[in-house]
């Protein structure tokens, strides 16, 4: 009889372990911190990285849902990530157009896809406002797969729990120095049917390794004033005979500007300010010529 | 008794033989597919493949001038990872052109020329000290493509460098002006029929101030066939291009896989004439993968045709990617994105940005597009 329990075991414990090992194949998405223990008034950071475990990704889309009674963001860092292009970025999720201050959305995807074990999408750091216990979760997330299709990947999430206990420690994380701008990049003037009527836009996009980009700020021209713009922008100059200037800044401040060529360059002659110094030479000219010749009248 | 436990053990060997078997051919499979791609660092202490040296410390593994076959001096590293034996003496060889290794005019005059006839001459000067010169942070990419093909390099998604591949395949480019952190690469190349490779991408992890090598990048070959339906029974054209004189391993996807091996010619092109008499009536998949000295392409593109009841010939494949080209130039890139990103959530999408025709833009139609980018 104890053979035959042996032999059973024998048996099952292959195919659990066939079980197990299939299921392992899923990808992992995990929320995790190098903070071990969290006092109150305390700053720490979660990051959030994806193992794709030998499958090829290229989008992925999600929420963190969090306490918001125990915890406040303080800073989000989306700069090294492995996303390139964010359709959502990371920011506190808004539903109908109230933005909820204990939810953080994302949506981006990596083209041409991503298979490896430590692809990081993001970092958030909180602050731990008071004592207390509770969970950072995933919620609603999808990965996809780089197949054309878009097809679901199976994926295995592990939350991040944490406890916030009343002792004496360092208070804000200590700061890594930023003073490099975001790289060089190049806005691309467009035009489709799909969009804006099938007028003139301009798209941009460039990264930030450091800090990450906190916006784009535009100007259309020589003269004027850099006002935020986001990609696709509609373009005021629909000639397309202004320089355009796109300036990316980081979350330090550090700034990149990219300068676009007019595609149909202004002739001389039709330039104000050319015929404003002109018209402004001539009126010395003439107003010389008059003194001049009151000079000689007058002698 | 006997028989029960034989009965037991076959049920405990069947599963484990069974699991080896899916395991064997996971593995089999991964093997088949793995691209060879070396990341190497020059500039973080580290010897490794390809470096003679490397710049940061600097680290020369033992070697000195005179183990680099020279009498004396200082041995040091360039910014590159390779040796300066500039600073290094050479056995003094009279007649060689080269006033050196402690040839003088009265040792040598046919490289030092003849000596002063009256005396009085003037001090010589010192030698200029060497100094660590840090590289710039760099990344260098070697590998095969097609011969004489444009090979464009992607970094983070955005064309970042283009290049034309040698009549031997192999390419090279280097891209600086980098900071430290992680990237995305992809390479893709054109073949002389115009078809696309598909993306290869590779993260790589860049270290501020250290020049990086990415060697050992293999392009998969192009495919394509000469009919989008064939009659059964009737041969398949199944061509495309890789790296000359490289081994083909082209599949044909079924209910059973047949893999036929065939070779390269000197200019990269393969051809199979593939005899239909064998698959079922139905759709069939076609790809195929390179190798060449021991290196090995993931699969190429994948490719389909119908075995049916009569021949339909095939157009050659248009440079236009299959999907998510809504501007229609011909490229899958940032411009399209953002066109997508327009209509993201919107409703009444158009067919062109919707394109799973789900009637909504939403993460699917932003993977599909993903996939066929181009850059």
């Amino acid at each position: 009889m104890i053979k035959i329990q042996k032999l059973k075991i024998l048996f099952l414990l292959p195919i659990f372990y066939f079980l197990f090992t299939f299921s392992a194949k899923a990808a992992e998405l995990n929320l995790t911190s190098q903070t071990q223990t969290i006092g109150v008034g305390q700053q720490f950071q979660v990051d959030l990285a994806l193992d794709t475990k030998g499958e090829d990704i290229n989008a992925v889309e999600g929420k963190i849902i969090f306490p918001a009674d125990l915890l406040e963001i303080k800073k989000i860092n989306d700069g090294n990530s492995i996303i390139n292009f964010w359709i959502d970025p990371v920011k506190n999720c808004v539903s109908n157009g109230v933005k909820k201050p204990d939810e953080i959305c994302f949506s981006g995807i990596v083209p041409g896809g991503y298979n490896d074990s430590k692809g990081l999408i993001f970092s958030i750091t909180f602050l731990a406002k008071k004592e207390g216990s509770g969970a950072i979760k995933f919620s609603g997330v999808k990965v996809l797969r780089n197949d054309g299709k878009g097809t679901p990947v199976d994926v295995k999430i592990s939350n991040f729990q944490f406890a916030i206990k009343e002792v004496g420690l360092p208070k804000e994380l200590p700061e890594i120095k930023d003073t490099e701008p975001p790289e060089d990049f190049k806005p691309e003037i467009a035009q489709s049917p799909e969009i804006f009527d099938g007028k003139y836009f301009l798209v941009f996009a460039t990264q930030d390794k450091m800090s990450g980009i906190a916006n784009y700020k535009m100007r259309e021209g020589e003269w004027g004033w850099f006002r935020i713009a986001e990609s696709p922008y509609l373009l005021k100059d629909q000639d397309l005979k202004s320089f355009i200037y796109v300036k990316a800044i980081d979350k330090s401040g550090n700034e990149r500007i990219a300068a676009v060529k007019p595609k149909y360059p202004i002739k001389w002659y039709e330039s104000m300010w050319i015929w404003s110094i002109i018209i402004a030479i001539g009126m010395i000219v003439a107003y010389l010529g008059r003194k001049i010749l009151w000079l000689k009248k007058s002698k | 008794m006997f028989q029960s436990s034989r009965k037991y053990l076959i049920l405990f060997v069947v599963p484990l033989i069974l699991f080896s078997w899916s395991n064997f051919v996971f593995a089999a499979q991964t093997g088949l597919v793995q691209a060879t791609i070396t990341i190497t660092v020059c500039g973080n202490g580290v010897i490794e493949t390809g470096e003679q040296c490397d710049s940061f410390g600097p680290v020369l593994g033992g070697a000195t001038c005179i183990s680099r076959g020279f009498i004396s001096g200082t041995i040091s590293c360039q910014a590159s990872c390779d040796f300066n034996t500039s600073a290094c003496v050479s056995a003094p060889t009279c007649g060689n052109g080269s006033c050196a290794g402690g040839e003088t005019c009265s040792s040598c005059s046919a490289d030092c020329g003849s000596c002063p006839s009256s005396g009085g001459g003037g001090g010589g000067g010192g030698g200029g000290g060497g100094s660590y010169v840090a590289p710039v942070t760099s990344v260098s990419f070697v590998g095969r493509a097609y011969p004489k093909s444009t090979v464009t390099l992607l970094k983070d998604a955005q064309v970042a460098a283009t290049t034309i591949a040698g009549a031997d395949a192999n390419f090279s480019m280097n891209i600086s002006g980098l900071s430290g952190g992680n990237y995305i690469f992809s390479v893709y190349s054109e073949d002389n029929k115009g078809i696309r490779s598909s993306l290869l991408t590779f993260p790589v992890s860049v270290t501020s101030g250290t020049a990086t090598n990415v060697g050992g990048i293999f392009i998969t070959p192009t495919i394509a066939v000469d009919k989008s339906e064939v009659k059964r029974g009737e041969n398949i054209v199944i061509f495309g291009q890789s790296v000359p004189n490289s081994e083909m391993t082209i599949s044909i996807n079924s209910d059973e896989e047949f893999f036929n091996k065939i070779k390269a010619d000197a200019g990269g092109a393969y051809l199979l004439n593939f005899d239909t008499s064998v698959l079922e009536t139905g759709q069939h998949n076609t790809r195929s993968k390179s190798s060449l000295n021991g290196e090995i392409t993931s699969f190429s593109k994948t490719v389909g045709f119908l075995v049916g009841t009569k021949t339909v010939f095939a157009q050659l494949p248009v440079k236009a990617p299959a999907k998510g080209d809504s501007n229609s130039d011909s490229r899958v890139n940032i411009v399209d994105f953002s066109i997508a990103a327009y209509w993201y959530k919107r409703p009444s999408p158009p067919a062109s940005i919707d394109l799973n025709g789900d009637k909504k833009v939403d993460l699917v139609d932003f993977s599909i597009m993903a996939y066929y980018w181009t850059g």
